[in-house]
Formats: structure tokens, sequence, C-alpha cells
């Protein structure tokens, strides 16, 4: 995401997503979530959210996802409003925290229920499942129930639901946040290594800096709440990143000295020293 | 039922006969278990005797059939409307509390011993347990779900079938089986208040009254089958096809 008219955005990229004055608030008190957010995100970029708890990151995808309709602004998704008059509902992926798989239809099961809904024939829901169980790595699951699956390997099948769809772009709700350290090493490299091969666009949501500098090319520091952009950062390290790197602390060092003020975190410190 | 239990579902059956053996030895009315395997084979090769079976599970299969829907409207209404909710557990709560045999009178005053009577009762006593099962699944219903099936817009008719419906199985099933169990409770109680002519209850009800007791056994035995044979041979056979999905995570 990109505020407008940012020189980060290469001029020839089409936006997937063109964000302007978003604003939520909630309830009778009209409590605001989301104040006056403007941004835009390039076909095939990665992107990162973070945000501390409670900032509105959820409400936020919630937008993206065309699940709750803003308060004011506008969402265009491939040039088509996603709300109000002329709204087009856009193919979307979304990997969330927890896989959301229904564990009583099998992971091919499950990807055809996503294939059926996204109107592609069934004469090519065969090719289209192995050729993203492939990439996955996760072709022997095909015939499982996800109760018979691991965390990462549920986890992979979520992410194989979003691809299936050919989406404009993929929300990911911290899906990293439930799996064991290792899993989810193994997974960010994975999940680089699925974003370079298919060219996706992907909005990652994620309270560790860290996974935010290794994953993404952008990363989107949001306020405390209700959530407004703080800063828009580019990644300046090339691919392919190793996680203990010294250029990503380095990054991390400096978007959390970012922070710290923003977050009420260095008030926080403080007061734990004293 | 796993196959590996099923030999000690074999036994459990197996151990009736003993007991029956020693209740005959050491009770007045109860019928030697061999006298009556004696005659068993002639029982059951009279046409008379399938057709008054037939005739009841037709009557327990129609008022299930009955309470099933009725039920599942009323927990759904209950469900989507405080006013819904109001008014149906009044009648719920009463046909709940209400006990066989009066529900069975009433049922056959009401419509005059009619064929509608007997499945009327059946209808009235099993749909309370079907809205509370149902009830408790969409109480249960969480939303992450529906969440992922609209965003991958699966539209109306996929949510229900393939989100909503398999969710609420386990609920569907565990009122189904308590309202079947009493199904066929209250279908005998009712064939006997009724003083139905057709029927396994009017069979046992008339051997009883001519103190019959060899056919008392017979029917008595016919109805220990029969309700074996549908929790074995349909009830757990469904369930298994259905909850499939479960097992498979206990493996």
């Amino acid at each position: 995401m990109t505020p407008k008219g940012s020189s980060l955005m290469p001029d020839s990229a089409p936006f997937v997503l063109d964000i302007e004055d978003l604003s939520v608030s909630y309830g009778a008190a009209e409590q605001l979530a989301i104040e006056r957010i403007d941004l835009s995100v390039a076909k095939g970029e990665f992107v990162a959210i973070v945000g501390p708890s409670g900032c509105g990151k959820s409400t936020m995808l919630n937008v993206l996802s065309g699940l709750m309709a803003p308060t004011r602004g506008r969402v265009d998704v491939d040039g088509a409003p996603l709300y109000g008059a002329g709204a087009k509902a856009p193919h979307l992926g979304y990997v969330f925290q927890s896989h959301r798989l229904l564990p009583w239809r099998t992971v091919r099961q499950n990807l055809e229920l996503v294939l059926s809904a996204s109107d592609v024939p069934p004469d090519r829901w065969d090719a289209n499942i192995d050729r993203i169980l492939d990439i996955l790595h996760i072709p022997q699951f095909k015939d499982t129930w996800p109760m018979r699956l691991s965390g990462g390997q549920r986890q992979r099948v979520s992410i194989a639901r979003a691809l299936l769809v050919e989406p404009s772009y993929i929300l990911m709700d911290e899906p990293l946040s439930t799996l064991d350290e290792v899993t989810a090493r193994t997974m960010r490299q994975e999940l680089t290594a699925i974003w370079q091969r298919t060219g996706s666009t992907i909005i990652f949501v994620t309270h560790s800096i860290r996974e935010a500098v290794y994953l993404a090319d952008r990363i989107i520091i949001l306020t405390r709440g209700p959530a407004s952009v703080v800063d828009d950062v580019r990644v300046p390290i090339a691919r392919p990143r190793a996680y203990e790197d010294p250029q990503i602390s380095e990054v991390e060092a400096g978007i959390v000295e970012r922070v710290l003020d923003e977050w009420g975190l260095a008030r926080t410190e403080a007061e734990a020293g004293a | 039922m796993r196959s590996s239990y099923l030999p000690w579902s074999i036994a459990a059956i197996a151990l009736l006969f003993p007991a029956w053996w020693i209740a005959y030895r050491y009770t007045t009315f109860i019928v030697n278990p061999i006298e009556v395997a004696a005659v068993l084979p002639a029982f059951l090769a009279e046409w008379e005797t399938w057709a008054n079976i037939a005739i009841t599970v037709v009557r327990v299969a129609l008022g299930l059939a009955g309470g099933v829907v009725l039920g599942v409207v009323i927990a759904f209404t209950m469900n989507q409307s405080e006013l819904g909710r109001s008014i149906f557990s009044v009648y719920v709560t009463i046909a709940l509390r209400t006990p066989s045999a009066i529900a069975a009178i009433l049922a056959l005053a009401i419509f005059k011993r009619s064929e509608l009577g007997y499945v009327a009762v059946v209808i009235f006593i099993t749909f309370p347990f079907m809205t509370i099962g149902l009830l408790d699944g969409l109480k249960a219903a969480h939303h992450d779900l529906d969440e992922m099936a609209q965003i991958y817009r699966l539209g109306t008719w996929r949510h229900i079938r393939h989100v909503l419906i398999p969710f609420l199985a386990p609920f569907l099933f565990s009122g189904f089986r308590n309202a079947y169990a009493l199904a066929w409770k209250v279908i005998v109680v009712a064939e006997i208040f009724g003083a139905a002519t057709e029927g396994f209850g009017a069979e046992f009800n008339h051997a009883w009254q001519y103190f019959l007791m060899t056919d008392v056994h017979l029917w008595l035995l016919v109805f220990v089958a029969l309700v074996l044979f549908f929790e074995y041979g349909v009830m757990r056979v469904i369930e298994r096809r259905v909850f499939r999905w479960r097992d498979s995570g206990r493996r």
C-alpha cells in the first residue's frame, strides 16, 4: 500500500487495490476504528501491515475482504468499486489466523468447493488442484481429512485455497502466528517462494516486525488506534533473504525505534524501568 | 460401531439369553426360552406377523418424519425471532413434560383412533427433542466458517449445504437419536391405549389380555430385534458415514 502519489510506487505498476479517504466507525457512538487512510497496492506486491493489538487491523481486513462497508471513503479493486453503486465482488484469497477448512471435507473437497464457487469448469478442477498442491509441496494430502494434518500442513492447504481462485489479491491475517517457530520459519521461506512463483499480490497482517521485514517489499505501519498510516517503509534488502540476516535486524530496529512512541511502548518501558 | 468392538456388542446381546433363562427358572410368568425359540420360526413365517410389524414401522416413520420437520422449523423460528422463542418455548416445554400415555389418549381422542392419531402422538412426543438439539447447534454456531464462506463467495445454497448442515449434523443426530428412541416407546403405548386392531402394540396387548405368554415373549423378541436392527443396521451405518471425518482424527 502506498500513500497517494507516493514515489515508492513504480509508475508502470497498475494498482490492484486503491483506497481513498477510508474511515470506519462502530456503533451508535460512532467510535472510530480506521481514520482517513489513503493507500494503493500494485499488482504483484508483497505488502505487510503491522500495528499493535486492537489498532484496527482486523477491521481493515474486513473492509478489504468485502465484509464491512466503510463509513466513509472508497475502495477500488482492479478499477471497480468494492462497495456502493456499481460495486463488483472480486475474487479474493484469504488466509486466516486459523485455517478455517471445513473438517468434514477432504483437502480436495475443500478446494473443489471454492473452485465451484469461482465458476471454474469442473473438468479443470483436478488439474488446478494438482498444480496448486504441487506448488505447496503437499500433493500427497489431496484426499486427506484436515484433522489428519499438522498445523503447518493445514495452513498450506489454506494458502492453496487462497491461490486457487486466482485472486486479485490475497489477504493474510497473521497466518503463521499459531504455528511453532520451526514450522513458521519453514512456512515463511515457502511463502516467499510461492509468492515469487505465482506473482500474487499479498497483503500480510502481522504483529511481528521481523516477520514483516523478512517477507515484504513494503511495510505499512499503523497507529495504535484508530488506525491510520504512520509510515510506509520500503524494505531495501535483496532476495533471497535469511531470517537471521543482520540487515533484517537493522531494518527491524529502525522500525521499532520509529514505533516505540507511537505504540506507547517507550512509556511502558520507562515505567517498567522505574 | 468399529469392527473391533463388534464381538463385545454380540456378547452383550448373547448375555440376554442366560438372563432370560434365570428369570424363567426363578419366576412364574416368564416362558422357557427354548419353548419360545421352538415356535419362533412358525411365528416369523406368518404373513400377519410382518404385516403388523410393517404397520407399526410405518406409523413410527411417518411420526418421526413429521417430528423432525416440525422440530427443525420451530428451532429455526426460535433462533431467528424473540417472538418465536417466546411462543414456541411454551409448546416445547409442554410437549417435553407430557407423559406419553396422556399424549396418546388425547391424540387418539382428537383423531378418533384414526391412523393420523398414532402419527400425531409420535410427532407430538418427538418434535421437542429435535428442536432442543438443533437450537443447541444454532447457539454453538460460530461465524468463522460463515465468514470464510462469504469471502469465497460460496453463495446461499453452497453455504447451507456444505457449511451449515454439516456443522449442525451432530446436533441433529443427537436430537434425532432421542426422538427416535422415544418414538418406539410411545407408539406401543398409543397402540395399546388406542385399542388398535393392528400393529405391534395391538398384538402385544391382545396376547397379554388372553395371557398368551409365549406370544407376549415372541412380540417382545420382535420388538428388541427391530430396535437393534434400526440402531445397528441403519442409525449407526448412517452415523458412521456422515461422521467419518471425525474418526479420522482419532486414528
